[in-house]
């Protein structure tokens, strides 16, 4: 239902609603000419990683590299969710109804972690900046700046970033795209670790024409959605599934980026202040006259606020 | 200089047992709990002394404290009544809001400290900038507003001092001081909105517009007209006054109209969103919002369009608190209640979150009410202006 209203809203609608409030805000946000988030370039020769939920087997093998890699504590215990613990992790689908090669049923599994956005809701909304888009591809997390204020958690549309409530000064923790490997010519460790093939690194345009070309060559094993081509405005990691996405519960996003609306009216900022500061004198000079009809002069404060417009 | 302040003492305790004693008894024990608890959180850390988990990071205290933002819209609403719209009439109600204003951020600013994990880093903010950042805005403009305030309440501490010339070079500030108020009020109030623009995913789609900036901003006008007539009420009782009349009517019939603004925005935003049987659907969504709309908004709405009821005394109280009410459950439910979170995942705030936040407003309301009180801030300044 959010998803659907999100996809309604054209900015056309927000301009024509927001001009129907005909307040100073609504006429500042006008000024804008486009939000910052729009016509953002995919970065489709950043780095990226596709998901092939055909080829996993459940092993796990990713979660505990990724646990080992990132000195995350029980790299012996498989996780069931996303936590301070675990920034990646494997989930069965009970529901799905998938047939292997061999014609019998079989099991479906489904790794999560953060997708990297091309327009992150969670960079967007940091309060101090802690979060940011690589032109590599990862988005990173700088700790040492994060005040875990956790507004990136509500922005995040994916339920990615997790907070240590356990720690007395506790952080953010979410998967980094290993940038560190990255850096250093590696794939991430959980693509290292997989034995399947089910997760291939690469160009994210790269992995898009193959992802395509998969599609194309198998339709009867694969669903005809790329997920992460164009939601929230694109993501450097993708999905390939032998289901449909509402299936395994990802949610319907449009192409539209998360921080849109909110980077509107941010952008509007400086204008709305002018606007704002404008309108007040204005009016401060256009009602200094005003007839002060029953004014009981005999009180004593005003008396005493008299002298305030000199 | 010693002697002053121990008649001042001694005159303030006898006056503390014949009026109000028990109420301030009470406040004070609240307080203390509250300083209390709140060191004890700061000591045990996010997890141990609450209920939040990844699916409900924030609480209560976020919820109550954008609440107590919008009430403390007292001071620069009060500011553009006054110095901009020159309605002098609501002189005396300018003090009081000004001074409720100040406290009330003095609150929004512990509470923050409170929920934030690293309560140690509550300055990074200044030196780490995300221009993008909603609550980036929102920090520095209540940082910097809370300076604002403090200039405008100023003359009435530098006052109290008997500072002459403090008070001069303040008063000649004032107009220019009130505009750059009223500007950062306007950020920060309607960013508060804006804030929920970056969560559609999580908010229900009845609290999720894109118009929310402008409805925050408008209910915060609301609001703090609101809390303006309630603390000039006390202020006059709390110095033995007599009200004057057209000050609490006056202010409440601005606030009817506002209201109506507020009402229409909401009720044509819902409409043309196509979310009218959301709406109606009798859920706890569609209970929640109309509780808001009908009792904090419309009923006193209407009771401040009638003449006679906003001229009455009890009106205006019960009118005044319905307005808080409808504000505080439209910025609690848009942190709390109205988030979707995974099934199975629920929210009971920890006793420490409650007794924390009693606390902390229990200790704002009683520090202002002494301030009126026994400090007498609004009175002393005439004894300059005599002998200016
Ligand atoms: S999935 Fe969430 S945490 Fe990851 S980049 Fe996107 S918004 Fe940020
Ligand atoms: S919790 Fe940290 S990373 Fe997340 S928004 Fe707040 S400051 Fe940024
Ligand atoms: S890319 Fe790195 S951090 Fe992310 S899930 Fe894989 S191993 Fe973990």
């Amino acid at each position: 239902m959010n998803a659907q209203k999100q996809n309604k809203l054209s900015r056309r609608d927000f301009l024509k609603k927001a001009g129907a409030g005909a307040a100073a805000i609504a006429a500042a946000q006008m000024f804008v000419a486009s939000p910052a988030s729009a016509g953002k370039a995919p970065l489709e020769d950043a780095w990226g990683m596709m998901i092939d939920l055909t080829k996993c087997t459940g092993c796990n093998s990713c979660a505990l590299a990724c646990k080992e890699i990132n000195n995350l504590p029980r790299t012996d215990i498989v996780p069931h969710k996303l936590d301070s613990n675990a920034y990646t992790f494997v989930e069965e689908c009970e529901t799905c109804e998938v047939t292997g090669e061999d014609g019998l049923p079989q099991q479906y599994y489904v790794k999560h972690q953060c997708m990297h956005c091309v327009h992150p809701a969670c960079v967007s909304a940091c309060t101090v900046g802690a979060l940011r888009k690589t032109p590599e591809g990862p988005v990173v997390y700088d700790a040492d700046k994060c005040i875990a204020c956790r507004y990136c958690q509500y922005a995040c549309p994916f339920g990615v970033p997790t907070f240590d409530w356990r720690s007395l000064l506790g952080l953010i923790g979410k998967c980094d795209l290993c940038a560190e490997r990255l850096k250093e010519g590696q794939k991430p460790a959980c693509v290292e670790a997989c034995p399947t093939g089910a997760l291939r690194f690469g160009k994210r345009k790269e992995l898009l024409a193959q992802a395509r070309a998969q599609i194309d060559f198998n339709p009867e094993r694969y669903y005809d959605h790329i997920y992460g081509e164009h939601e929230v405005g694109g993501t450097s990691v993708l999905y390939l599934s032998a289901v449909p996405f509402t299936e395994i519960g990802f949610p319907e996003y449009g192409p539209e980026p998360i921080p849109r609306y909110a980077e509107t009216v941010m952008t509007a900022t400086p204008f709305t202040a002018l606007t704002v500061a404008a309108l007040a004198t204005g009016a401060h000079f256009a009602f200094k006259g005003r007839q002060q009809p029953q004014l009981a002069i005999e009180s004593d404060e005003i008396g005493a606020e008299e002298s305030d417009d000199q | 200089m010693i002697s002053k302040t121990s008649v001042f003492l001694k005159e303030s305790s006898v006056v503390l047992v014949k009026s109000g004693g028990v109420i301030i008894g009470i406040l004070l024990s609240l307080t203390l709990i509250g300083l209390v608890t709140s060191i004890g959180r700061l000591a045990m850390g996010l997890g141990a002394s609450t209920a939040l988990t990844d699916a409900y990071p924030w609480g209560i205290w976020i919820g109550f404290d954008f609440a107590l933002i919008a009430f403390s819209g007292a001071g620069f609403t009060m500011a553009a009544v006054v110095h901009i719209l020159h309605m002098k009439k609501f002189q005396p109600a300018l003090r009081p809001a000004l001074l409720a204003g100040l406290l009330g951020y003095v609150a929004v600013l512990m509470l923050l400290l409170l929920d934030l994990g690293r309560p140690d880093r509550f300055y990074h903010f200044i030196i780490f900038w995300n221009l993008h950042s909603p609550l980036f805005e929102i920090s520095w403009c209540v940082l910097l507003y809370t300076t604002i305030l403090l200039i405008e309440i100023s003359p009435d501490l530098f006052g109290r001092l008997n500072w002459a010339w403090p008070v001069n070079v303040a008063s000649r500030l004032m107009t220019p001081v009130a505009i750059i108020g009223i500007t950062l009020s306007t950020l920060h109030q309607s960013t508060l909105g804006t804030l929920y623009l970056n969560m559609p995913h999580r908010i229900h789609p009845l609290w999720y517009t894109p118009i929310l900036p402008l409805l925050f901003f408008v209910s915060s006008i609301m609001a703090g007209l609101s809390m303006a007539i309630i603390a000039y009420k006390i202020s006059i009782r709390a110095q033995g006054k007599e009200e004057r009349c057209g000050v609490a009517d006056g202010l409440a019939k601005g606030i009817a109209w506002v209201a109506l603004l507020y009402v229409l925005l909401k009720l044509g935003d819902i409409v043309m969103a196509g979310e009218l049987p959301a709406l109606l659907a009798l859920d706890m969504a569609s209970l929640l919002m109309g509780l808001e709309l009908v009792v904090g908004v419309i009923l006193p709405m209407i009771l401040f369009f009638i003449p006679a009821a906003r001229k009455n005394n009890l009106a205006q109280w019960f009118a005044s608190a319905l307005i808080l009410f409808g504000v505080f459950m439209n910025r609690f439910t848009a942190t709390v209640f109205a988030q979707k979170a995974p099934p199975g995942a629920a929210y009971s705030p920890h006793i420490l979150e409650w007794l924390s936040t009693i606390g902390l407003l229990a200790g704002v309301i009683l520090a202002w009410y002494l301030a009126v009180r026994f400090l007498e801030i609004f009175k002393i300044r005439v004894s300059i202006k005599a002998g200016h």
